[in-house]
């Protein structure tokens, strides 16, 4: 495999909780290394308090580890310099657009934080984005409030690749939505992926969605990587007894 | 016999384009004790036929016809003061954004005293949050709900729609706006508490594990209308409604390695009127000429199915 | 019965509900409102045009002391022969600017800071909440009688008094609405694509506490011009010869048996236009929703 595009080495991570008199130190990770490669979708999946959530907010940035690193392309993360290379699709669609935005300027916004293009430009590329998530053009001057669940979530996939990042976290942004609306939006992401060659982190509690999405898959319970294999491999019954409890968790 | 029941439900919102359908003519029983999933997407009616049962409509929302009867009394035609005992005593709700449905000027003692008597510190309290896991009963009651996350306040939503030991409990898609993480424990505690205590549980969700896992008969909306009942086994293993059909294989979980979901075409319907066919008939893949003309009827046993291409069994009244 | 459509119609999205579209005649189907909203207009169109009306001069004696109502000063005049009605309508003036003034400037730094709690994590937030409580808890009339000792009475201790009332609630009120907002994932999503909290502030933040914030400031302009006629009334706010509400029932009150009118007009009017500003606030906080749009 080539270098990935992230990686996360020996990282622990600990929140600190309680008044200033009497900090506390929770350990939410002990030591993860974790690594997606170009074109490659990691899947995440544990229940809550496995960390999982933790590893999201370093890999954009908006933690730091106590120890260990995460490397983006080699280099430490830094989210305001490598801004625009990695992006983020979240859990809640009703909450994904600012209602008082356009959808056509939601789109566009990470295009107008780095600057690029202009303006006019910028509104083409936001028109081939929509047409690339299956969104009519007139959906551009609509607001949210007039978007169903699932036109959101296609709205945000459609913000976090316009400006073609080499990363994308995707986190838990498939478990809000009804599911006959959750196979479109996998399908979506699948293919999207394949176009533009992304890396991924596909986040969730679900391992159904997961394994469908994901090239790879690791299994977190606790603040450490308890069980790993490929996509594949967890169609088939586990030997791993709290892969099996998910497996188990995950049918239909 | 049912303890809820919704016959032949018809309400219908105003709205600014005019009247929409919610339900369509939609029946739903749930038994004294007994868990019913009702599944549909959104925008499907369920959430209408929840709070029908006790009258909780929105202003611009009318009963054009059909009845909403608890422990075989009409809703609709109850008093005042019936009405309300039946909101304070007999149901109990648990709705989908927990924060929202509490007061938020008021801390979280204050309202579980209001449900039940007794002031804030009382050990009766304390015991009713101990009863709903909150690792720390004590401060969430001096806690006001702003304060709480969304997973510790749905918590407290359902030691309220519990503390006066009501005989059902509706919840209106309980996890749907908490993080994914939390929402299987909220949902076993919801289901293993109200079984404890032998209440019914009706579950609006549009999670068909969850209601796979915890529901003992499913309920299935579409269009308004209730288009397939079975026990939930049954129904998972063998449904009969194109709908369900095509529902269940959009959902990821039954493919196989390296196969791609068929998410079911089309869009929902938004009703406007009474329905001449059979809803689903513009995305089903196996409609028949029948299907846009003419009402389906239940055929029923114990499986019901609203459907032309069912397998026509005895014809319930 | 009802209508049969042949076929389900496709259009699925919800009805565009009050997010954005403001309706073109303000308070439609709102009678407070709009009461609220003439009353407001008409008060401050008198404030404003008023003493360009021949009604004569606020500060000039017509000779003619305590005059009642009627002949020949339509609201007879105070202890030192001035009309009474231009000097109302200086009072109008006065403590509708006072109040008005203190509380835009009150507005933009509450909501300044507000946000900035918001956003700014934990610390700051803690640092600007206790900052607002110590102001908040400090008693009004003694930071007024501080404020008249260093720079004498007069108008700027009733608006130290206007601003120091109203700052600390502008702060909270903006801060509860933007914690919510600062949540959201589409704040997130900025900030991973690498917003400054600048752009936060103004794409994201302020846009979706405006509603919270221009009913706010309505009532604010009410509890100001309260103040300011508390001050004023004791002493410490607008002196003579300028005139505010506050001041004329202040003086009034002397000669509440000779001249009833003297302390009572201007007593009504202040009540009528903290009566104005409540009901446009409340009719504001109707039609600006602040809550998110939800799904149906």
């Amino acid at each position: 495999m080539s270098a990935p595009v992230l990686e996360l080495d020996a990282v622990r991570f600990d929140y600190v909780a309680g008044p200033p008199w009497a900090r506390r130190r929770v350990p939410a990770l002990h030591g993860v290394s974790l690594a997606a490669g170009r074109g490659e979708t990691v899947g995440l999946v544990g229940e809550s308090g496995s960390g999982k959530s933790t590893i999201g907010k370093l890999c954009l940035g908006l933690l730091r580890p106590q120890q260990g690193a995460v490397r983006f392309d080699g280099a430490p993360l830094d989210r305001r310099a490598q801004r625009g290379r990695f992006a983020v699709v979240l859990q809640h669609p009703q909450w994904s657009l600012d209602p008082r935005l356009t959808v056509a300027a939601s789109i566009e916004e990470p295009l107008a934080i780095s600057g690029t293009g202009t303006k006019a430009s910028r509104r083409a590329q936001v028109e081939q984005m929509l047409a690339e998530v299956g969104l009519d053009r007139d959906f551009a001057d609509r607001y949210p409030a007039e978007l169903s669940g699932g036109q959101r979530q296609r709205a945000s996939v459609a913000r976090a690749l316009i400006t073609e990042p080499r990363f994308v976290l995707f986190d838990e942004a498939v478990s809000a939505l009804d599911v006959s609306i959750q196979s479109q939006i996998l399908n979506l992401i699948r293919r999207l992926q394949r176009q533009h060659g992304f890396a991924a982190l596909f986040i969730s509690h679900d391992l159904a969605a997961t394994r469908y999405a994901a090239d790879r898959i690791v299994v977190m319970r606790g603040g450490e990587i308890v069980d790993e294999g490929t996509a594949a491999s967890f169609y088939e019954p586990s030997t791993h007894p709290y892969t099996r409890a998910l497996q188990r968790a995950s049918e239909i | 016999m049912a303890f809820l029941e919704a016959r032949d439900l018809v309400v219908e919102y105003a709205t600014r384009r005019g009247p929409v359908r919610a339900l369509d003519e939609a029946s739903l029983e749930v038994a004294a004790g007994e868990v019913v999933g009702v599944v549909g997407e959104s925008g499907s009616g369920k959430s209408t036929i929840g709070v029908a049962l006790a009258r909780l409509l929105p202003g611009n929302a009318r009963v054009s016809s059909g009845d909403v009867l608890v422990g075989g009394r009409s809703v609709l035609a109850m008093g005042d003061e019936e009405l309300r005992a039946l909101r304070r005593d007999t149901l109990g709700f648990v709705f989908q954004d927990p924060i929202g449905t509490l007061d938020p000027t008021a801390r979280i003692g204050r309202q579980l005293g209001w449900m039940i008597g007794g002031k804030p510190g009382d050990r009766e309290l304390v015991e009713h949050l101990e009863r709903v896991r909150l690792p720390d009963p004590e401060r969430t009651l001096r806690a006001f709900p702003h304060q709480l996350s969304g997973g510790m306040a749905q918590r407290v939503s359902i030691a309220l729609a519990l503390a006066r030991a009501p005989q059902a409990v509706i919840a209106d898609e309980p996890t749907a706006s908490l993080d994914a993480s939390v929402r299987s424990e909220i949902l076993e505690l919801l289901v293993s508490l109200t079984r404890e205590a032998g209440t019914a549980l009706m579950l609006m969700s549009h999670d068909l594990r969850a209601v796979r896992r915890f529901c003992t008969r499913v309920a299935v909306v579409y269009g308004g209308r209730v288009v397939e009942t079975a026990p939930a086994q049954e129904l998972f293993s063998s449904p009969q409604h194109p709908y369900t059909r095509a529902l269940l294989d959009a959902a990821p979980g039954a493919e196989a390695p390296g196969e791609t979901l068929r998410p079911i075409a089309g869009i929902p319907p938004v009703l406007h009127g009474a329905f001449r066919g059979c809803a689903f008939v513009g995305r089903c893949a196996c409609a028949v000429e029948a299907c846009s003309v003419e009402r389906p009827v239940v055929h029923s046993d114990d499986h019901d199915v609203l459907c032309h291409l069912a397998p026509v069994k005895e014809k319930a009244a | 019965m009802s209508v049969t459509f042949p076929s389900p119609t496709p259009a699925a999205p919800a009805a565009p509900s009050a997010g954005r579209r403001r309706p073109r005649v303000p308070f439609k189907g709102d009678p407070l409102g709009r009461f609220g909203l003439f009353l407001l207009i008409a008060l401050v169109a008198i404030g404003l045009f008023g003493p360009a009306l021949p009604i004569g001069s606020p500060t000039e004696s017509t000779g003619d002391r305590l005059a009642p109502p009627g002949d020949g000063h339509l609201l007879g005049t105070d202890e030192l022969g001035r009309a009474l009605l231009p000097r109302i309508v200086e009072g109008i003036r006065e403590t509708i600017l006072i109040a008005t003034g203190v509380v835009l400037v009150a507005t933009v730094v509450g909501v300044l800071a507000g946000c900035f709690a918001a956003l700014a994590g934990r610390r700051v937030d803690e640092l600007i909440v206790r900052a607002t409580d110590v102001i908040f808890s400090f008693p009004v009339f003694l930071i007024a009688i501080l404020v008249s000792v260093v720079a004498g009475p007069g108008r700027a201790a009733a608006m130290a008094a206007v601003f120091a009332v109203t700052l600390p609630t502008m702060v909270r009120v903006v801060r509860a609405a933007a914690l919510p907002v600062v949540e959201r994932d589409f704040v997130t999503a900025a900030e991973v694509a690498g917003a400054s909290r600048w752009r936060l502030l103004r794409v994201h933040l302020l846009p979706n506490v405006r509603g919270v914030v221009i009913g706010q400031v309505a009532y604010a302009i009410s509890l100001g011009m309260l103040i300011e006629g508390g001050m004023s009334f004791l002493g410490l706010g607008v002196q003579a010869p300028a005139a505010s509400l506050g001041s004329l029932v202040g003086s009034g009150r002397l000669y509440l048996t000779i001249d009833p009118a003297y302390a009572l007009v201007p007593g009504v009017v202040l009540g009528l236009a903290v009566l104005a500003f409540n009901l446009v606030g409340d009719a504001l906080r109707r039609e600006t929703d602040p809550t998110l749009e939800r799904e149906a």
